[in-house]
């Protein structure tokens, strides 16, 4: 019975299942809710205080000492494009027009997010991602083998790929300036935002800050902070005046973390991995085996055959030698026959 | 009874026809009151039938009866006085709808449609209803009340729209003095004898502009558009100045809690009470209904009841009058009112929305008398006495007092330090609120208005520096204070984006900033 691969996983994610639901709880922390590290870090965007300067952008780029871009950061007209984060740029900022057409137009800052449990990392097979303590999910080049499995697990679209690289390219994101954070200091688009439309602290802190405003002013502030439960919860957090949608923020993620609607699969993994040479020198032996016995054979076969062919050759030469020494004891018979009658004739002319 | 369509959707994306928007669509789908429809409802153009039946001089009679009270008054329905039964109200639209097309076009006219079924029973009309609600505001009815004013007596005939109902005598009587708003009796569905506001103000209004139209006078539109196009609608002629509406109503009113003199329950009666300017609110809105939303009677004494009560839905006094939201009550109303750009460029600020513990006693005022008024002419008078006693001035301090300039240095780093119009500020902040009474009560107290930006510093003429308390940004200690940098910025840039401020704009640093000299 021929057996796809989608039915092997299939079988392996269902005894991963039971296993999980019956078994050790060993690989069971994926399927617990985890609300992240006590005390972890995060910031909060405020669509409302954005001005849409792009000193954010500007900030980070220096901070991350990224090659100068396209556009100067000054030049405001960008804003007009949807743009969205390469490997040049770790935030840009667009611009929206408001869904009630005539109030002023709305910004909205697009970065990694810094999930509270990354899809990218648990997307990745060598764990090149890893969520630190402080919130921040920071990146290893050293160990990245460049699948880009984690540019599609993630569902905000946000590592690139160096493709211009030949080589040792790698995978670029916001790293929530985690090296400055551990040395105290800001994230480098905080740090310069003017209006403070940017917040840095306390994950839980700022989910108190962003229901004071909604609670001070629940005409200007939609019910609801993004990233406080999307995809498992963010370190990065979201206010806004108008429905996310209208900011082109996702709306239909859920609140379930990527690693956990993966884990039935994604536990079949490394069984997979642990399974293949097995399964493969079981493979490879079998068909040795198979060789082997197919050798034997043929030699048992083309033993006989010629043991065969030499007895038939034989019985026919002497067949054939039988016949030989007949017709040759014919012939002088029959040539002993003739010379006697010759002599016969010779005799009776000579007597007449 | 066929229903007007409020909204009506119809999706033009697979042809990209242009849909007509038409105010005068009435959806005809009065079986399925009798269950559920076989063929899709008929979009029935009313405007359109109108005009081709003034062609043929034909009138309304063409398609309405009379009703069984009075031979002026036509029945809303079509063809028929009431809904019997499925059959025969289908019968009635099928027999009389084909049978004006088929005459009609015997004749040689453009008709509707003949027996063809979905010619008139159509999924997607590719029609859209444009039609808005028709307000009747105190112009209008300043206007009608001039248009209908008795010869003799050059008085207003209120009777020909108010009346009340005599449950005994069950009839319609007119009462001097009790006239309100006719969607106090006249609710959004019909309820036994009481007509629906819709069939109510179809048959009165469009009875009487008719009657008007055969006399040759001016008169109101009898047609949908007419009223309920938006274009129409601008059309419509507005007074200006609309002389105030007479009804014996009071002039000024003195609203407390304890009206009822109820000894027992006076936990309201710490209160001091309010001097209501009563004609002057009459001026600020359009209908009486703004307030007073199901009747004209007293609110306080069987509704808004102290502890509230069950026709009141439970809503006591005090959130009757203070429900913030809500523009029936005092303070909704007055909170609302703070959206208007000149009073929004302080009261949106982070800050500045303080509700400050004086703020009461600007409505609650002292009585001016040891005891408190016996008589409703004494109420009165007090309550005369205490609104002129009130300061109606928005003020501050003198001008010396006042910095013209402030320099901010504090934060100078890749700029130079920035130079504060102060003195310009305060008088455009002061200057947009000079006619505003509301503002006026609010911000007679020197240094009110200085709190816009100066919030939570005592009223001084010399609060204390803005980085006495913003400091560090995300202090650990005080999450909800913002830092100094972003405080200067998101109060300057929200005050200017309220007042709509062309320049400095919020992303022209250098507006403001001036760049430093290397």
């Amino acid at each position: 019975m021929p057996i796809s691969r989608r039915k092997f996983l299939g079988w392996m994610g269902a005894a991963a299942g039971l296993s999980t639901a019956f078994g050790s709880p060993v690989h069971a922390a994926a399927n617990k809710h985890f609300t992240g590290y006590p005390d972890s870090l995060g910031i909060l965007f405020d669509s409302m205080l954005c001005i849409g300067c792009r000193k954010c952008e500007a900030g980070c780029n220096k901070v991350n000492e990224l090659p100068p871009p396209d556009q100067p950061f000054d030049d405001l007209t960008v804003l007009s494009k949807k743009r969205r984060t390469d490997t040049k740029t770790f935030t840009v900022v667009n611009r929206y027009d408001h869904p009630q057409g005539t109030p002023p137009p709305l910004f909205r800052k697009i970065q990694c997010n810094h999930c509270l449990e990354p899809a990218c990392a648990s997307a990745c097979f060598v764990k090149a991602f890893t969520k630190t303590k402080q919130g921040s999910v920071v990146y290893d080049a050293s160990v990245c083998v460049g699948c880009r499995y984690c540019m599609i697990a993630c569902p905000f679209e946000i590592p690139t790929y160096e493709y211009d690289k030949a080589l040792a390219p790698r995978i670029r994101k916001c790293t929530m300036c985690h090296p400055r954070v551990i040395e105290g200091k800001l994230p480098g688009c905080v740090e310069i935002c003017p209006n403070e439309a940017l917040s840095f602290g306390k994950r839980k802190d700022l989910i108190k800050i962003a229901r004071e405003r909604i609670r001070k002013y629940p005409d200007r502030y939609e019910d609801h902070i993004y990233g406080e439960h999307e995809m498992g919860g963010t370190s990065w957090l979201y206010l806004s005046g108008v429905p996310f949608k209208a900011l082109e923020m996702r709306e239909d993620l859920g609140v379930t973390p990527a690693p956990e609607l993966t884990a039935g699969a994604l536990s079949v993994v490394p069984m997979v991995a642990g399974l293949w040479p097995v399964l493969l020198t079981g493979l490879y032996a079998v068909s040795k085996r198979k060789e082997k016995i197919a050798k034997l054979e043929q030699q048992q076969a083309v033993a006989s055959t010629l043991k065969k062919a030499n007895a038939e050759a034989e019985a026919k030469l002497s067949n054939a030698l039988a016949n030989a020494r007949k017709e040759k004891d014919a012939a002088i018979k029959r040539e002993i026959k003739k010379a006697l009658e010759e002599a016969k004739q010779t005799q009776e002319t000579e007597g007449s | 009874m066929s229903v007007l369509v409020l909204a009506l959707c119809i999706e033009a994306k697979d042809t990209g026809e242009i849909l007509d928007h038409r105010s005068d669509l009435i959806t005809i789908d009065t079986l399925e009151s009798f269950g559920d429809l076989e063929r899709p409802e008929v979009i029935f153009l009313h405007d359109l039938h109108t005009e081709a039946l003034e062609k043929s001089n034909k009138d309304c009679r063409t398609c309405h009866l009379s009703e069984k009270s009075s031979k002026d008054r036509l029945s809303l329905k079509f063809k028929r006085l009431e809904d019997t039964d499925k059959k025969q109200v289908m019968d009635v639209y099928h027999a009389e709808c084909m049978g004006c097309h088929r005459e009609m076009s015997a004749s040689g006219q453009t008709s509707g449609p003949i027996e063809v079924c979905g010619e008139c029973h159509k999924e997607n009309t590719r029609l859209i209803s444009a039609r808005l609600p028709m307000a009747f505001d105190k112009s209008l009815h300043f206007r009608h009340t001039e248009a209908n004013k008795d010869e003799k007596t050059n008085k207003g005939n209120c009777a020909l729209c108010h009346h009340e109902y005599d449950k005994t005598a069950k009839k319609l009587f007119y009462a001097k003095d009790k006239e309100g708003s006719c969607r106090y009796c006249h609710m959004k569905e019909t309820q036994d004898n009481r007509m629906s506001i819709r069939l109510a103000s179809h048959s009165g209004c469009i009875d009487c502009h008719k009657k008007a139209v055969a006399e040759k006078k001016k008169t109101g539109p009898i047609n949908c558009a007419g009223c309920h196009d938006a274009k129409m609608q601008q059309e419509i002629e507005k007074i200006a100045e609309v002389p105030r509406l007479e009804r014996k109503q009071p002039d000024v009113v003195l609203i407390q809690a304890n009206n009822q003199k109820t000894k027992k329950d006076d936990r309201m009666s710490g209160m001091n009470p309010v001097p209501f300017d009563h004609k002057a609110h009459e001026g600020y809105n359009d209908t009486c209904r703004v307030c007073h939303h199901a009747s004209l009677d007293s609110c306080s004494k069987k509704c808004h009841t102290p502890t509230g009560s069950k026709e009141g839905n439970y809503v006591n006094f005090e959130s009757a009058m203070h429900q913030k939201g809500n523009k029936k009550s005092c303070l909704g109303c007055h909170e609302i009112n703070k959206n208007q750009p000149n009073c929004a460029a302080c009261h949106s600020l982070n800050a500045g929305n303080p509700m400050i513990e004086t703020s009461c006693k600007i409505c609650h005022m002292k009585p001016l008398l040891k005891n408190s008024p016996a008589t409703p002419m004494d109420e009165k008078l007090m309550a005369e006495m205490l609104l002129k006693s009130r300061k109606v001035a928005s003020s501050t301090y003198k001008d010396e007092d006042i910095p013209d300039k402030v320099i901010i240095k504090e934060l100078a780093e890749e700029y130079e330090p920035v130079e504060l119009p102060h003195g310009k500020i305060i008088n455009t902040l002061l200057n947009n609120i000079k006619n505003n009474t509301l503002a006026g009560y609010f911000h007679a107290e020197k240094g009110t208005v200085c709190r816009s930006c100066h919030h939570n510093s005592p009223l001084d003429p010399k609060p204390p520096r803005c980085g006495s308390c913003h400091g560090k940004p995300f202090d650990q200690g005080n999450i909800f204070r913002p830092g100094i940098k972003g405080a200067y910025h998101q109060q300057c840039n929200r005050c200017h984006q309220e007042l709509n401020i062309e320049k400095p704009t919020s992303t022209g640093c250098t507006d403001c900033h001036k760049t430093k000299k290397k």
